[in-house]
């Protein structure tokens, strides 16, 4: 997962936010809930305390503490509720005391007793043996009745107040965790889904290349940012197509308006030196000067080539052509060119490798990769050409032990006019155009070129050819026609 | 012998027609399709060059005009070689010969030959030249009466020279012939094969006959005449 992508980081946030969220309505929830409680439990204890109250104003003066006693027990039945109930008659004689609870919350003998008083008070009294502390909400209230003064207290347990608090706490904790981890996957799933249309047009327009100036993405109908996206897109691609056909143009008629011209100039100058009466000197300079004729004639011939297969007008033909057959008889060609420099060409014999295109330009594709690979091996070296299918693809290889191609030239080795060594290869009359004539062929054959290179051992040129669909054969011609 | 060379570039159309001259042709010239058309209509021509890419009247047309006024007109175009390269392979059936630019008036001077069958493409069985002796029946090349072994590649280019003694051939001229285009702008594949040629033919030999002619090609000659031919 990619931990800069706009999906991981709003996927994060969403959780982030949520998570706080949870955790905000969470503790206020804990908070009222408990705080309601605490509310309703006083008010039970309200009520019990004026039914304490009632029993106490309807005794009759000099009623015994056990009458007391049993009125308050079978009417506010203190164990039975849970409640604790105390009354005391003032200033300090215990009348009536409720028992142990049914839940056994607290322990009725170790509630302290409060001060004396004539105000009412509520509040929580802490009480018990060193081992066992109790918490109690106690709410005292004094009363004077026509048998005497009175204090009268109830208190309840907050045990289950508290439990019922810590079970809550204990349940956030646990949906807390498990709600950052439901939120982030469904974030990240939904910002993806949200952005899958960017990564379809991204995808589309990655698949753009200029062998199809005429695609266009599709317009997201979503009326916002996306849509203006494509459209916006769609305008460039618009432009670049203009501007790349210009520069085609400009190229096809540039390399065409010059060949009229070199057909009179040069036709001029042979002529003159056919003539019997021009010294030797001249005839040697005419000669130097059509001899550059020659190589600008190559130069126009390499425009040309480059930009017809610009103009996609490459498939001439579209057949299906043994490689391997071609390769080992474009080999024995140029066979004597390697000698001459002292390279050693090898071309072992291998079995058919079959690709679909045009056989002239495939040819042309051999002869530029080897006339380049002999051009760049210095005497002694060797050059490997050999057709294989690996991987389930078609591979042309062609491998030399010349210098290398350094690491800064390597991305421009296909760029037109580019010389890895540009003084010397000049003067070996390269123009420059071979290897982008072979990347145009390549490109317009639907194959892949890449270049294995070691300073100093040598280069690999790589042409990966797709895969022929199944189907019948094109006509497969012989390789030696 | 008349021709019609219909071209727009003037100094092409006058290098032409001064070299067509010297071979004693008589040539006419016409600047656009237009007076080409016109041209064509008043006279009796025995041959018509014609550049495709023309003001007026398109070459194209004019092409298919003289096609069908004058059926039998050995029609030769002139091409640059782009796109239109596939329209003369439509007007093939229309064009009797096609030449692209920039071509080697040598090449023209064949071509225009061939066409008006004055000198038939020569089919002598066995070409000779001072005691070299190249046998188009068995492929083999004798020169003072010694077998000379020559790869397929040496034999034609040998052959292609000896078709016609004296004449330059320039190295395209080779390339296309022996070769194909795919080995266009391979630098010297020519002038290596030419010296190997060269070191089986000439070298055990006093009299050289393989003759280099700067900046324009090669030559098969006898005599040491004009020309001071330099060994490349």
């Amino acid at each position: 997962m990619n931990h800069r992508s706009l999906a991981f980081r709003l996927a994060v946030w969403y959780a982030l936010l949520l998570s706080a969220t949870f955790a905000l309505v969470g503790t206020g929830m804990l908070l009222g809930l408990g705080q309601y409680l605490r509310s309703s439990l006083a008010d039970s204890l309200q009520r019990r305390s004026t039914q304490v109250e009632q029993i106490l104003a309807q005794a009759p003066a000099g009623v015994s503490d056990a009458a007391i006693a049993e009125a308050i027990n079978s009417r506010v039945a203190p164990e039975f509720n849970n409640r604790f109930v105390r009354v005391t008659r003032l200033p300090a004689s215990l009348v009536y005391r409720s028992g142990t609870p049914a839940d056994r919350s607290f322990d009725a003998l170790a509630v302290p007793a409060l001060a004396p008083r004539s105000a009412p008070f509520r509040g929580i009294v802490q009480g018990g043996t060193a081992g066992h502390i109790q918490r109690l909400v106690l709410s005292a209230t004094p009363m004077a009745t026509a048998s005497g003064r009175y204090l009268i207290e109830l208190g309840s347990s907050l045990d289950s107040i508290e439990a019922l608090q810590e079970r809550l706490m204990r349940l956030l904790e646990m949906l807390l965790p498990a709600l950052v981890i439901c939120a982030a996957p469904a974030g990240y799933w939904l910002v993806n889904r949200a952005l899958s249309p960017v990564d379809r047009l991204s995808q589309m327009a990655a698949q753009m290349s200029v062998q199809n100036l005429e695609a266009r993405l599709p317009v997201v109908p979503s009326g916002d940012a996306l849509q203006r996206l494509s459209i916006a897109l769609n305008h460039l691609l618009t432009r670049l197509r203009d501007s790349v056909l210009s520069s085609r143009r400009f190229l096809a008629d540039a390399s065409h308006e010059l060949r009229t011209p070199l057909t009179v100039i040069k036709g001029e100058l042979q002529e003159i030196n056919e003539h019997p009466k021009v010294p030797g000197e001249a005839r040697d300079r005419i000669g130097s000067v059509l001899e550059e004729v020659a190589r600008l004639e190559h130069l126009v011939a390499g425009l040309l080539v480059l930009s017809r297969l610009d103009a996609g007008e490459v498939q001439r033909e579209c057949v299906d052509v043994d490689l391997a057959a071609l390769a080992t008889s474009t080999a024995d060609q140029m066979r004597l060119l390697a000698e001459d420099r002292g390279v050693q060409l090898q071309s072992p014999v291998l079995p058919p490798v079959i690709v679909r295109g045009d056989r002239a330009r495939l040819k042309q594709l051999i002869v530029n990769l080897l006339d380049n690979a002999i051009r760049c091996t210095p005497r002694g070296g060797v050059v490997t050409l050999q057709s294989v299918t690996a991987e389930s693809r078609n591979v042309l290889e062609v491998r030399d032990t010349g210098m290398g191609i350094p690491p800064e030239a390597l991305p421009h080795v296909f760029d037109r006019f580019f010389r890895v060594d540009a003084a010397r290869s000049r003067e070996d009359g390269g123009a420059g155009l071979g290897l982008s004539i072979v990347k145009s062929i390549c490109i317009a054959h639907g194959a892949e070129i890449e270049v294995d290179t070691a300073l100093g051992k040598g280069s690999c040129f790589r042409v990966k050819f797709p895969s022929i669909p199944a189907g019948p054969r094109l006509r497969l011609r012989d390789p030696g026609s | 012998m008349r021709v019609l060379i219909v071209e727009d570039d003037r100094k092409l159309a006058e290098f032409v027609m001064r070299g067509l001259r010297a071979e004693r042709f008589a040539v006419d010239h016409a600047a656009d399709g237009r007076e080409g058309h016109g041209l064509l209509n008043t006279y009796a021509y025995d041959l018509l060059i014609l550049d495709l890419m023309l003001p007026q009247l398109s070459g194209t047309e004019l092409l298919r005009s003289a096609r069908g006024s004058h059926p039998s007109l050995p029609i030769l175009v002139l091409t640059a070689r782009d796109a239109t390269e596939d329209k003369v392979r439509q007007f093939e059936a229309g064009a009797d010969d096609y030449l692209t630019k920039p071509f080697d008036f040598a090449e023209l001077l064949v071509r225009i030959k061939a066409l008006l069958r004055r000198m038939p493409v020569e089919r002598a069985e066995v070409l000779r030249i001072a005691d070299l002796e190249l046998n188009r029946l068995t492929q083999q090349v004798r020169r003072d009466g010694q077998r000379i072994e020559l790869t397929a590649k040496e034999y034609g280019v040998l052959e292609y020279l000896l078709s016609s003694p004296g004449r330059v051939f320039s190295r395209t001229m080779i390339l296309e012939h022996v070769w194909d285009q795919s080995f266009e702008g391979v630098t010297n594949i020519v002038d290596v094969y030419v010296r190997y040629l060269r070191r089986k033919l000439d070298d055990p030999f006093a009299l050289k006959l393989i003759h280099t002619v700067r900046g324009v090609g090669y030559c098969v000659r006898a005599d040491e005449a004009h020309g001071d031919s330099t060994r490349g």
